[in-house]
């Protein structure tokens, strides 16, 4: 049976391989380059609040190239975000092509009928099939990952060190950061295949199976950072002066209060879910003061003409902060990045298992 | 002697049409049997409950005294080749060998790569360049190189042009010699089945209609022709499958135990395709009409 898999799945297992040196290669000598940028920044021996210029510097720097002759402007832009991206969608690709055909494809074909008909139980055949190329998944996707976090580990530290700017601004919980870095990548690819197999024996062709494997694996991409991830770990509370929060009153929804919360004190690298103007008894204030009129009007000003996405104003803030409203915060604190981690890919992997439970269980009890 | 498909009531449905329903029979060991019948008597979803490819929905169904799939044993002890020959395409010839060998215990590497010789298979050749009649006899390699008991196969020359259907069924038969092996033979061809087979099943309606070893079956049927007249004036112990009737003459065909010794009626011999017409008529629809050859002389 693993002769078997293996004649089959030679040709992906060697596409998936060239795939994986090319990327490999070109971070590899790029990496070098900017490793030495790094070093060279003055982020090493920097100290307090220094270190966030000269962060900003070498990630402004790295935007136009670097002052490489042989890296063209915002190549490490473009670099950054493709890798990413490649990790991202790694295991749809191998949802789509390794898992969606591997039964359906026996079914179109009739091939089912040769290979269930020899000494072999079905059971067995999609044991060693789902084990053996849902291990090369996880471990192609993982290998991705782990390439592309050394290659990026300098914009990283900057990022971290507080020097986001454009493309580079996203910290370890980012949208794109967290499902592309750490374990999660192991439990997407292993949830990707089980997908694309589980579809691929309901839709019986392997054409449909992929465009169901690729829209349901979108939808949760999608779905997971919006209302699920936040929500794997309990979250922390805090309540704090809203300067402090590095807090903003918004006013695309004037007159109702919006503030939006860019820090958490004393939690650097927190993330943060929601953040909410709230009085000195605790209760949420869900309008501007009618005293802060002023200031509201003042910033409008500044930005004669639109509403939306005007950004309030420092004045506006304070007049705010005036009332005694302060701001509360619900976030997941840098400390919660591993348990976050190990959550979600807990549960992409019990996912995984369970659609690979209802694969064994149809193909011995229902209809081939 | 032992039944190597023993049924009783089996029964498929398909949301509400059945494909097969209260089938009751016992196919016994030791003989090519072929299973005949019109399309959608059930032939096929017969098979395919006894190769595990169905489950059923209805009845019990025993292969060689155990469920079908139950494990690799079982599996292990009965061959199939399906409905056109199903291979990796992009498998060459000794791939497939290979995947015999290495998914069956019982595998015979001598028998397979005899017979892959013996047919002039390239074996680099890709499964889906071979033609039609090579496909069929690498599959059937495959399904005797792994040493079943029972041999089923599913409409194995329907796809094939004469010459091919000729040349397979003649290797069929003789590996059938070799190995001592059980066949069940579904084909609505029934001149091939006359080659083939020794043992004949009738199937229509999911019923069996008829069942018997070939020469038996050939011995106590009878083809009577005489001046047109009613059928009470035939001797007792005669059993009338069928009737047809001209302006002046009467043919019937008869079963009985013994020879038919009756001056008023000139007897001749009944082929099997003629014998099987007449049996699946009597179900009361009209025989399938790929079938040249025709029992009743119509008026």
């Amino acid at each position: 049976m693993i002769w078997l898999t293996w004649r089959q799945f030679r040709a992906q297992a060697i596409t998936a391989a060239a795939a994986l040196a090319v990327f490999a290669i070109l971070l590899a000598t790029s990496g070098s380059h900017l490793s030495r940028l790094y070093d060279s920044s003055g982020l090493l021996t920097c100290h307090g609040d220094a270190c966030a210029g000269l962060a900003s510097t070498f990630l402004q720097n790295l935007s136009s190239g670097g002052g490489s002759f042989l890296i063209p402007g915002s190549a490490y832009m473009i670099l950054y975000f493709l890798s990413v991206l490649v990790i991202l969608i790694a295991p749809a690709i191998t949802g789509c092509f390794w898992g969606a055909p591997l039964i359906a494809r026996e079914l179109e074909a009739g091939t089912f009928r040769l290979t269930w008909n020899q000494s072999v139980t079905r059971t067995r055949w999609l044991t060693v099939k789902l084990v053996l190329i849902g291990v090369a998944a996880m471990a192609v996707t993982e290998a991705f990952s782990l390439v592309q976090a050394w290659w990026a580990a300098p914009i990283g530290k900057a990022v971290g060190l507080g020097g986001g700017t454009s493309i580079f601004s996203e910290g370890r919980f980012g949208w794109f950061v967290f499902p592309t870095h750490g374990i999660t990548p192991l439990g997407y690819a292993a949830f990707g295949f089980a997908l694309g197999v589980t579809a691929g024996l309901l839709a019986r062709r392997p054409v449909p199976a992929m465009a169901i494997t690729l829209a349901i694996f979108a939808a949760v991409q999608f779905i997971t950072p919006l209302w699920i991830r936040p929500h794997l770990f309990p979250t922390s509370q805090t309540t704090t002066m809203i300067a402090a929060a590095g807090a903003n009153v918004s006013l695309k929804a004037n007159p109702k209060l919006t503030l939006t919360a860019g820090a958490v004190p004393g939690h650097p690298g927190a993330w943060i879910i929601s953040s909410e103007g709230v009085n000195a008894a605790g209760q949420p204030v869900s309008t501007i003061p009618a005293s802060c009129e002023q200031a509201v009007s003042d910033a409008l000003g500044s930005h004669r003409g639109t509403t939306a996405g005007v950004p309030g104003s420092t004045a506006l803030n304070n007049c705010v902060a005036s009332h005694g409203i302060r701001v509360a915060e619900s976030y997941q604190p840098a400390s919660h990045y591993w348990p976050l981690q190990w959550s979600e890919t807990g549960m992409f992997l019990a996912l995984a298992l369970t659609l690979a439970g209802y694969c064994f269980w149809r193909l011995n009890r229902r209809r081939s | 002697m032992t039944a190597v498909i023993a049924t009783e009531g089996l029964g498929k449905r398909y949301r509400n049409r059945w494909a097969l329903a209260g089938c009751t029979l016992s196919i016994p060991a030791g003989h090519v049997v072929g299973l005949v019948g019109p399309n959608g008597a059930g032939k096929t979803t017969l098979i395919n409950l006894a190769t595990g490819m169905l489950a059923p929905s209805a009845g019990t169904i025993e292969v060689l005294g155990g469920r079908p799939i139950a494990g690799p044993a079982q599996l292990a002890r009965v061959g199939y080749l399906a409905q056109d020959a199903p291979l990796y395409a992009g498998l060459p010839v000794a791939d497939h060998l290979r995947l015999g060998a290495h998914l069956n215990p019982g595998w015979d590497a001598e028998l397979a790569r005899g017979r892959v010789e013996r047919l002039g298979l390239d074996p680099r050749q890709k499964a889906g360049t071979l033609s039609g009649g090579q496909r069929a006899q690498l599959a059937l390699t495959l399904a005797t190189a792994k040493r079943p008991e029972l041999l089923i196969l599913d409409e194995p020359v329907a796809s094939l042009d004469p010459l091919a259907r000729r040349e397979f069924l003649q290797d069929l038969m003789e590996s059938v010699a070799e190995q001592q092996v059980s066949v069940v033979l579904s084909s609505h061809l029934i001149s091939d089945l006359e080659r083939a087979c020794d043992y004949v099943i009738v199937l229509v309606d999911s019923r069996v209609r008829l069942a018997g070893p070939v020469d038996d079956l050939l011995a106590t049927h009878h083809l009577l022709s005489g001046p047109r007249r009613d059928r009470a004036s035939l001797a007792g112990g005669l059993e009338v499958i069928s009737a047809s009737h001209t302006d002046v003459q009467t043919t019937l065909l008869v079963r009985s135990r013994g020879q038919v010794f009756d001056p008023a009626w000139t007897v001749s011999e009944v082929g099997l395709e003629d014998l099987v017409l007449a049996y699946m008529r009597q179900a009361g629809r009209p025989a399938p009409r790929d079938n040249h050859r025709h029992l009743e002389v119509r008026k």
